[in-house]
């Protein structure tokens, strides 16, 4: 199996690169747009990808990975079971603060609320944050822009002090132990 | 002029958007530069409709007048109602050879002769489509112009596009159409629409077409977005694949405007969660319809973002190979 590694590589200097895998390929052009215009102090490159595993023909081109960022749309179950299956290409170095978990449409009346509780005990078990954002309107991109270059930084080791793994266990997605007896009463 | 030519034209003009007035009295010849000025367009519509009805009456103006300026409206706004694609088959020998006046000539006789009162009007348009308008009448009763058929057929090819006609007639202007351009049958082309010209390129594919190659190349944006050196896609060339595809089955560019395919399926249930309904002998009967202002444009869209799977089912791209859009399924194949 072609499994991505995490620390096959050299980094490169000031340098950050992130992966974002989105099943629907819409989210993430705008992201990586934003993401590359907001941050002016580190060079980021920005990998776009529909899953896992990844071409062998760039694998050679391809910088290393710092964070890889799977994007989950809750409005549709083949997105989710998308990033599921693309989960098995990582390798396990990267469950170490090198993953992060986007949703998108977490308020939707219209979406299960079952779908966001599965998406939540996920990143609990892989111990990855879980980040909610909204893409229709710029400032929901731009914040979660933002807020993917912060946990970026500290997973490429730009951050003096703090590491991707010590971040994660800040930020990491828990999950409540009545969570399957939530209700909305 | 009687009692019924003016509830027609009355009729007539209350169909017409207010807006389009003007331009459709200048496009009907019966009515000089004179008379187009002493309308007054600004005032309410009918008040414009009592003045008009006069000024035809002074005229002395019949059906035969009024049924053109509706011809000259519907060939302007040929995209309301229901149309029907037909293809004629077994071409005789003179069949690429009609022209015009034969045509004309020959389909009247035949359709008058058919039935005795018809009211037929022929008109050729500037790209080469004949326009036909027939009222139908029986026997006893004078031709009914509130529900004229319309007619298009485009001379040299095997396609006749219909809209208006009811099934008690619809087989003798078959047989008129079928006498008239030399041809040995006309069978329903399963294509309908409320778009005349989407149907029309549709069959006579008249869009974009892209044809697969051996050396794929990525399709060339007109306008190529100026990319980010910076960011990279990983899986460029499965989306570039993908694209291919969806373009090979629905064609480039601005796609005919569909707005229906309806698939009725006549096959056995296979589904083996569930006992009652698989393992009978009979056929599962059931229809799917696809719905969308403009269908062809968003399947494109589903094959291309991989919404829908590649390569392309032929249950999908039959809709642009064969140009129909009604297609019953049997066991057997479509």
């Amino acid at each position: 199996m072609s499994l991505l590694k995490p620390f096959s590589k050299l980094p490169g200097l000031n340098t950050a690169n992130i992966l974002l895998v989105e099943n629907e390929e819409q989210f993430q052009q705008k992201l990586a747009d934003t993401v590359v215009l907001q941050e002016k102090t580190v060079n980021v490159n920005v990998r776009l990808a529909r899953s896992l595993p990844l071409p062998m023909e760039n694998e050679e081109s391809r910088p290393r990975i710092d964070l890889v960022v799977f994007i989950i749309h809750l409005t549709s179950e083949l997105s989710f079971q998308s990033a599921e299956t693309s989960l098995k290409y990582l390798d396990p170095g990267y469950f170490q603060g090198k993953v992060c978990f986007l949703v998108t449409n977490a308020r939707n009346v219209s979406v299960p609320p079952e779908r966001l509780v599965s998406v939540r005990k996920l990143a609990a078990s892989l111990h990855c944050p879980l980040l909610c954002a909204e893409d229709q309107t710029t400032e929901g991109v731009t914040t979660a822009a933002h807020r993917l270059l912060a946990i970026l930084k500290v997973a490429a080791g730009l951050v003096p002090m703090a590491t991707g793994l010590y971040l994660s266990t800040l930020t990491r997605c828990t999950v409540p132990s009545d969570i399957d007896q939530q209700n909305f009463e | 002029m009687g009692d019924s030519t003016n509830r027609i034209l009355q009729r007539l003009i209350r169909r017409i958007p207010y807006q389009m007035l003007q331009t459709m009295f200048g496009k009907w010849a019966h009515l000089s530069r004179e008379d187009l000025h002493s309308l007054d367009f600004t005032q309410p519509k009918w008040v414009l409709t009592e003045h008009l009805l006069a000024l035809c009456e002074e005229k002395g103006l019949t059906v035969k007048h009024i049924t053109e300026l509706e011809m000259i409206y519907i060939i302007e706004n040929p995209n309301q109602g229901m149309w029907h694609g037909f293809q004629l088959l077994d071409a005789e020998e003179d069949a690429p050879s009609i022209e015009l006046t034969q045509f004309k000539e020959q389909f009247k006789a035949n359709l008058t002769e058919l039935i005795s009162h018809v009211s037929i009007k022929i008109k050729k348009h500037t790209d080469e489509a004949i326009w036909i308008r027939v009222a139908w009448g029986d026997n006893f009763t004078k031709p009914y112009h509130l529900k004229p058929t319309y007619v298009v057929h485009h001379l040299q090819t095997p396609y006749v596009f219909v809209t208006g006609v009811t099934s008690k007639h619809k087989p003798l202007l078959n047989q008129a159409l079928v006498l008239a351009t030399r041809y040995g049958s006309m069978k329903d082309a399963h294509l309908s629409g409320r778009n005349l010209t989407a149907i029309r390129d549709l069959l006579m594919r008249q869009y974009q077409q892209v044809f697969p190659t051996k050396h794929p190349k990525p399709l060339q944006e007109k306008n190529p977005v100026p990319r980010n050196p910076n960011i990279e896609k990983e899986q460029a060339e499965n989306t570039e694949n993908r694209l291919q595809m969806a373009c090979e089955a629905f064609g480039d560019g601005t796609l005919p405007q569909m707005q229906k395919a309806v698939y009725k399926l006549e096959t056995k249930f296979r589904d083996n969660s569930n006992k009652t309904l698989t393992g009978r002998e009979e056929p599962f009967r059931g229809v799917v319809e696809f719905a969308s202002t403009n269908l062809l444009e968003s399947l494109r869209h589903c094959v291309s973002s991989g919404m829908a799977s590649t390569p392309v089912t032929p249950l999908l791209s039959s809709i642009t190979q064969k140009g129909r859009n009604y297609f019953v399924i049997t066991d057997k194949g479509v």
